[in-house]
């Protein structure tokens, strides 16, 4: 018999998560724990600033993603091809967003596949958490790759239904300073208010 | 099927509310729009399973820094169990947690305009991996309350400790407070009362273990069991 259970409720992170959590290859997800031993695919490096209310850049902000790897696979039993899994890819990271404000990941660009729930195809994509003092519950969205056909097919993209908005996905090439020479640059920033405000999903 | 592979939204009433009127920061942060409905797919319902291996766990006592001289305060036990929402333990799974120490001051550079003393044996943070049974524990400091500061309400925090939990999927990531039973503070804290749901507040104060059921007898223990979204959409036991 199963004994059915409520979650926990959930709150803020506060502004006091101890900087000694974020370890230095969090945001560097393409090696899971051996440098030597890397993850297969295109290497990229995301970036943007966070901003609160009146596009003030919010510091302290605790920003995680996930994704599949180049090949579109979750190294997790949910997932009907997760033996197919790149061995060197966790697909997890985290960053705090800086003094100013800026967060960035180097990762690999990510494969899409075939939802095995829905059988939706889904697009190149990678989900993003974004916890921070003031906010009570974690903010959920997902980013999307510039001039990927797939995106028109992809049903989280596409539950969006104003144009303008869920533009605001879209990685936009750039050239950033931090990103490491062999990487494909992209900003996106976010914005948790205000105009130009980040689409978020029901988590 | 071994994990969760079923997520929903949260129950609302047992979520807290998402903008404080007397806590700035949640009207300067959330977002003005409600946020999108999308389908949960493969992306959502996966998650890290394996983060010991980015994380470094083992990092139990908060009481003292690398076995130097013992934190200023009462020690306490809090343990407790990591279950999804069919009850079944989620094992091997990072637990995180933070606290102040006993005059209620972090070891963080944000926590500045506090007054209250550093202690130089408490940093105040710990990370752990759940066991076969879902259990966590850690040895650590009863922490202070602290006043929130430059607030049109100003108010005291009543003791509480910060957990970061991941479970086995993106969604069933959590991050929490465990708050300490009979505390006179817990009744006006706004954060603890932005829970709507009377039962939801009470799954976030933790049970006083009495003595005697307790194995060891230097620490005040306190049971604190965590639980993650998540279930099996084809029920167990079939
Ligand atoms: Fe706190």
């Amino acid at each position: 018999m199963v004994k059915k259970r409520t979650p926990t409720p959930s709150h803020t992170v506060g502004p006091f998560f101890p900087a000694r959590f974020f370890g230095e290859g969090d945001y560097d997800l393409t090696f899971v724990d051996d440098p030597a031993k890397r993850a297969q695919g295109q290497k990229i490096y995301i970036g943007g600033n966070i901003y609160e209310a009146e596009r003030v850049p919010r510091w302290n902000c605790m920003v995680e993603i996930w994704q599949p790897d180049a090949g579109g696979c979750f190294n997790h039993p949910n997932d009907p091809r997760h033996s197919h899994a790149d061995p060197n890819f966790m697909g997890w990271g985290r960053r705090s967003s800086d003094d100013a404000g800026w967060y960035d990941f180097v990762t690999v660009k990510p494969g899409g596949y075939t939802d095995p729930l829905t059988g939706f195809r889904r697009a190149p994509h990678i989900d993003v958490a974004i916890m921070s003092s003031g906010l009570m519950r974690r903010l959920v969205t997902t980013l999307f790759f510039p001039d990927e056909p797939a995106n028109a097919e992809d049903p989280v993209f596409n539950a969006i239904p104003e144009a303008d908005v869920r533009e605001r996905l879209i990685l936009k090439p750039a050239k950033l300073e931090g990103a490491p020479a062999d990487a494909t640059a992209y900003r996106l920033d976010i914005v948790l208010q205000g105009d130009g405000e980040t689409p978020f999903f029901v988590d | 099927m071994t994990t969760p592979n079923f997520f929903e939204a949260y129950d609302e009433p047992s979520q807290p509310v998402i903008r404080i009127a007397q806590y700035r920061e949640s009207l300067l942060r959330s977002p003005s729009r409600p946020p999108y409905k999308r389908p949960v797919t493969l992306t959502e319902i996966t998650g890290p399973l394996n983060l010991a291996r980015k994380l470094k766990t083992g990092m139990n006592d908060l009481s003292r820094v690398n076995n130097g001289a013992r934190a200023m305060g009462q020690l306490i036990w809090v343990t407790g169990r990591l279950l999804d929402e069919d009850g079944m333990p989620v094992r091997g799974s990072v637990i995180e947690l933070w606290q102040a120490n006993a005059a209620g001051r972090y070891a963080h550079k944000a926590d500045s305009q506090n007054p209250a003393p550093h202690d130089p044996n408490f940093l105040g943070s710990g990370r752990c991996l759940t066991d076969q049974e879902g259990r966590y524990a850690f040895l650590s400091i009863k922490p202070g309350a602290y006043p929130v500061p430059n607030h049109a309400a100003r108010w005291w925090r009543p003791p509480h400790i910060h957990f970061s939990i991941f479970g086995e999927g993106f969604m069933s990531r959590l991050i929490t407070q465990m708050y300490f039973p009979g505390e006179p503070l817990n009744a006006a804290d706004l954060l603890l009362n932005a829970v709507p749901d009377e039962k939801g507040r009470e799954r976030l104060v933790a049970k006083w273990i009495p003595m005697m059921q307790l194995e060891r007898a230097d620490a005040v223990g306190f049971e604190h069991d965590l639980v993650v979204r998540g279930h099996r959409a084809t029920p167990m036991g079939f």
